[in-house]
């Protein structure tokens, strides 16, 4: 007679299946996302905005690998987050960017965004934004779209409108600014490349699209709203979402996983936030592009905004 | 000897007012934005300090306990008022700078701490060898602070160019947001070196306050996390 064989039972602790999303799989996403603007990038500005993503993505990498030493835990720079925010940062640059800005500037990104909050997943703040404030409020002259590029051929629409009015604005065709056939942040403006980005990553499900949606909503409204009140004025509704860094912020840097709500409609409404807050700050802030301002002021909101749930089931 | 030696210097490193008792950051904040302003305004707080107490201590028996806090702050408040006349007279433009963070000496929280929490119990030479030391403490740091943003945020220190040719000046460091984020990249330095200190006398390291998940209920899940 055979013994009684127990029954092979493995024991283990959940989650038993996993879907198989890594981090470093999200990332490298993001980054297959970001390569038409990355492309659109190089042929509109050359060399010169090679060279500032390049630096910027090689400074964050950096950055985050010193501050896992610093911190003694083992270094997570294998999962790309650091990349995304490099090459992040870079898009809103300047092409003319001197080589230290680009690095600083993603070196804060890193350590005042990310690893002061604990790393990947702890901060409140979408991490290149950080830089980008910090760069912003020390050095506005290299920072200035306009004045950094008077060497160029292209405009800068947003300073046009905010310095000297619509009828000023030399492009308002909406095909070329859709071509990116304007001046900003190097890899933000090249919107087609920046849609396409953001299209594919909605359609893997890497972000959601309600974010998105909320945020050109939010200011198409107000954009139309105000040109419905003085057409001579205020720019059209398309011109707002077509300029600037609106477009990537719209799909890149407000879908930041930390620091945007998850629920549906917390996502709207924080969408619809930054939507609005970017046009009143391009029609009454100081700034010609209030998208990074815009987006880190809803992140303040994420937790309120979080609050908006749906009842546990059973309790009163 | 060694009593007052010892009072004396332990507001010098172990309980460095700012970086360490983590006390009186209005100012540490507000007037570190060059080094000169923070060595003005230590100066005027190691007055204040020493005298308010060596005042307290001299009255400490003569103060009924319920109306202590009043007590010390009139104190405080005459010498502050001394201080800002004398500012007024002798050092005009720093009392510009410094403005309205002369008068808030007064409500500065070391003034207090120490009045309550050691001239009030101790005799006065005592008292002044303690408000002397976290003064001193307190000048340097505030000095350390706003040397850091000054050279960093104008590429001068006390006024005099110290940086390179071609070095872009960092001018967040001098604004507002620079005052809260070096002090906290400097209180997170201090931590850094206590906990490497404490490793080297085999000693556990320093951890953050560990978080009770049921006082806290931000999260909304009172009973579990």
């Amino acid at each position: 007679m055979r013994p009684l064989q127990p029954l092979a039972l493995t024991v283990s602790a959940p989650p038993h299946r996993h879907c198989g999303v890594t981090v470093r799989g999200r990332m490298g996403n993001i980054l297959l996302a970001m390569a038409p603007a990355v492309v659109m990038a190089v042929a509109s500005f050359g060399v010169s905005g090679f060279r500032v993503m390049a630096m910027a993505v090689a400074a964050a990498i950096l950055t985050e690998a010193v501050c896992d030493k610093f911190m003694d835990r083992e270094t997570q720079i294998h999962d790309l987050h650091a990349a995304v925010v490099g090459l992040s940062f870079a898009f809103l640059l300047p092409a003319s960017a001197p080589w230290w800005l680009a690095a600083i500037g993603s070196a804060i990104s890193i350590v005042l965004g990310k690893m002061v909050f604990g790393g990947l997943g702890g901060s409140p703040f979408c991490a290149p934004l950080i830089g980008w404030a910090v760069c912003r409020l020390s050095w506005p002259l290299f920072m200035d779209l306009d004045a950094s590029m008077l060497n160029v051929e292209l405009t800068y629409p947003l300073a046009q409108l905010k310095n000297f009015g619509l009828g000023f604005v030399s492009v308002t065709d909406l095909g070329q600014l859709f071509m990116g056939r304007q001046l900003g942040g190097l890899g933000a403006v090249q919107i087609a490349g920046v849609l396409i980005g953001g299209l594919y990553l909605i359609l893997r499900k890497h972000i959601s699209w309600i974010i998105p949606v909320g945020v050109i909503a939010g200011a198409l409204i107000t954009a139309a709203l105000f040109n419905a009140a003085d057409p001579n004025v205020y720019a059209p509704a398309t011109f707002h979402v077509l300029t600037g860094s609106m477009m990537f912020g719209a799909f890149f840097l407000a879908t930041d996983g930390p620091s945007s709500p998850n629920r549906r409609i917390p996502m709207l409404l924080f969408g619809l936030l930054i939507g609005v807050m970017i046009i009143i700050i391009r029609v009454y802030g100081v700034y010609p592009d209030g998208t990074p301002f815009a987006i880190l002021l809803a992140s303040l909101f994420t937790p309120v905004f979080e609050r908006i749930r749906p009842k546990p089931f059973g309790v009163r | 000897m060694s009593k007052l030696w010892k009072e004396f210097s332990k507001g010098l490193w172990k309980e460095l007012p700012p970086f360490k008792l983590v006390l009186g950051l209005c100012p540490v904040l507000a007037v570190t934005n060059t080094a000169n302003n923070g060595l003005g305004m230590g100066a005027a707080v190691i007055f204040v300090l020493t005298l308010s107490n060596l005042l307290v201590s001299l009255v400490r028996k003569a103060i009924p306990a319920k109306v202590r806090i009043a007590c010390f702050i009139v104190i405080a408040a005459s010498l502050v008022v001394a201080v800002e006349l004398l500012m007024q007279a002798f050092s005009y433009p720093l009392y510009q700078q410094l403005g309205i963070f002369v008068p808030l000496i007064v409500v500065n929280c070391i003034i207090l701490g120490r009045a309550e929490a050691f001239a009030s119990k101790n005799p006065p030479l005592l008292s002044i060898a303690d408000g002397l030391g976290m003064g001193i403490g307190f000048t340097m740091s505030l000095t350390f602070l706003g040397s850091l943003r000054e050279i960093l945020g104008q590429g001068t220190w006390f006024g005099m160019h110290v940086t390179w040719d071609g070095f872009e000046p960092f001018g967040f460091m001098v604004q507002a947001p620079g005052a809260f984020v070096s002090l906290g990249v400097l209180l997170a330095l201090m931590n850094f070196m206590e906990n490497v200190r404490r490793k080297r006398r085999g000693l556990k390291a320093v951890e953050g306050p560990s978080h009770d998940c049921g006082s806290c209920g931000a999260c909304g899940s009172s009973s579990k996390c």
